[in-house]
């Protein structure tokens, strides 16, 4: 019993990563109907601006480091992600956005190697081992042990997720993406500057990859400049599970995934634990492409 | 005479290397109804999204107010106010109509007050979208998303409104009911550009007309003189 507790707990802050990467993923495919698969280097990239600038104030890497301290750089690192997701968008997502969808996608593999042996330039080809380490201690329940930085990484993923929920549903910015998801022209007949709205989106996305880039770097303990790769298509997996345009369903196909992968490493073992996503992916697409929450798409006259 | 509001001068437009507009000119004056009449593929539609920024004019100016428009973004024609109500409505069927009302007022997005009023309006104009506030417009009839189409339109606040056949695919009566409001909406102030295949009520409700046939203006002239013109009746009103 306790056992299962304690790799619900594991999947979740697992899935809580896929998800805020999900998000990304799902919400440009919703707005420009492109695979961005680019964006799970964005992950990577704020795994390592998380790297470096809690490098500058643990200094000695010890743990007297302050939460506010930390707070901060969390913020400052999804907000300079935010920008080079939006840089990316403007030098090689837009200027293609009227081409054929495959030269667009073609572009995001470039982008994709590009920020990867960017980062490799920067930061080196060989793992860095993160700056600060969580503290262990937790509580015991029914033999699981569960860390409070678990919990606390778990809740801030929710945070995240519905304060992005309340974005989406109620601004006028938010109104305007699902707008924009479903009549461009109509919307720039409304006034919107749809490029603008784009733009904003990336942003967003990558916000929140950077969030699970920083989490997932303490998490683990060690940063690598090709760690954005395998999420990346995890996340994928992860929107296209829970159904690919669908913000609520990436939210649910990441901590699906989270949790089924964390159960299928205990049972199986760990060499299959990709094996198991990706099969998971395959079946998907073979028998619900749509996906667990998947919108019927609307017919436009 | 005060110069026209909007201005179209020797106006070319290609779809590709397909000329859909061939030296256009066309006059709008401040608070009049204007009807441009032609039959499927004349250019009505190509007239309007030029006008609205959607196509780039080849050649030839656009002037608003006295500014240029040609090469102005969408977005910035809208907010010089002049709203394009599109063919086939188009509006969000995946939102709500207060979230279409509200995208319509995009441009007034700070302005919650005038947000507030115009959803107001929209629906004293046409009550029958209150009932439904909180419906997904895709649900609403093709009559009722038509008035939706021109309520969200109007709450760019319009100085000049485009509708591009209002009345497709409705019935007569619908039909009746969304020419009365476009009469109403024009007493109040707003000069409207209306595309119709339906000449017969088109050129009751307007003052002048244009009459367009494969991407040129044939003939232009006040609403009487059209509805007695031996080619209009021929053509357009059924002998």
């Amino acid at each position: 019993m306790g056992i299962f507790l304690q790799i619900l707990i594991d999947g979740l802050v697992i899935g809580a990563f896929y998800s805020l990467i999900a998000l990304g993923y799902t919400m440009v495919y919703g707005i420009i109907k492109l695979l961005n698969f680019a964006h799970g280097d964005l992950y990577m990239i704020g795994a390592f601006i998380g790297f470096t600038l809690l490098s500058f104030i643990t200094g000695d890497g010890g743990l007297n480091t302050s939460v506010l301290g930390i707070g901060m750089i969390f913020v400052i690192t999804m907000i300079l992600v935010g920008f080079v997701g939006m840089g990316v968008e403007r030098i090689a997502y837009r200027p293609l956005l009227l081409a054929p969808r495959l030269s667009i996608l073609i572009t995001a593999l470039g982008v994709s190697l590009s920020l990867q042996y960017t980062s490799m330039n920067v930061w080196g080809a060989s793992y860095k081992v993160y700056p600060i380490s969580l503290p262990k201690n937790g509580f015991e329940i029914i033999g699981a042990h569960i860390s409070y930085s678990q919990i606390g990484m778990i809740l801030l993923s929710a945070l995240l997720m519905l304060g992005l929920r309340l974005f989406i549903d109620k601004t006028i910015y938010g109104k305007a993406m699902r707008a924009i998801a479903l009549d461009q022209t109509a919307c720039s007949l409304m006034g919107i500057n749809v490029y603008r709205i784009i733009s904003l989106t990336f942003f967003i996305g990558a916000f929140l990859a950077a969030g699970a880039g920083i989490m997932s770097g303490i998490y683990y303990g060690t940063v690598n400049f090709m760690m954005g790769f395998i999420i990346g298509l995890k996340a994928f997996t992860a929107a296209v599970l829970g159904g690919i345009g669908n913000i609520t369903g990436a939210m649910l196909g990441g901590f699906v995934l989270g949790i089924l992968e964390a159960y299928g490493t205990f049972y199986l073992g760990g060499s299959w634990k990709d094996v198991l996503a990706f099969g998971i992916l395959i079946l998907f697409l073979v028998f619900k492409p749509t996906g667990i929450l998947g919108a019927k798409e609307m017919e436009r006259m | 005479m005060k110069p026209p509001l909007l201005k179209l001068t020797n106006v070319n437009s290609y779809y590709g290397k397909i000329r859909a507009l061939n030296n256009v000119n066309l006059e709008i004056n401040e608070g009049e109804i204007v009807t441009l009449l032609g039959s499927n593929g004349a250019g009505k539609s190509t007239t309007l999204k030029t006008i609205s920024g959607i196509i780039k004019p080849k050649s030839g100016e656009i002037e608003w107010n006295g500014q240029n428009l040609v090469n102005v973004p969408p977005h910035r024609i809208v907010e010089s106010g002049i709203i394009h109500v599109p063919e086939g409505r188009r509006i969000f069927g995946g939102l709500t109509i207060t979230e279409n009302l509200e995208l319509g007022a995009y441009t007034f997005r700070k302005n919650k007050k005038w947000i507030k009023e115009g959803i107001e309006r929209a629906f004293d104009l046409f009550p029958r979208l209150k009932e439904r506030s909180k419906q997904i417009a895709g649900t609403l009839s093709g009559g009722e998303q038509q008035m939706l189409a021109i309520s969200r339109g109007l709450m760019g606040n319009p100085k000049l409104l485009m509708l591009d056949e209002p009345s497709m695919g409705l019935a007569p009566i619908i039909v009746q009911e969304i020419m009365h409001n476009i009469q109403e909406i024009n007493k109040q102030g707003t000069t409207i550009l209306l595309i119709e295949q339906n000449a017969k009520a088109a050129l009751r409700l307007a003052n002048r007309g244009y009459l367009i046939e494969i991407g040129n203006i044939i003939m232009h002239d006040s609403a009487e003189v059209l509805r007695e013109d031996d080619r209009i009746i021929r053509a357009y009103l059924g002998a």
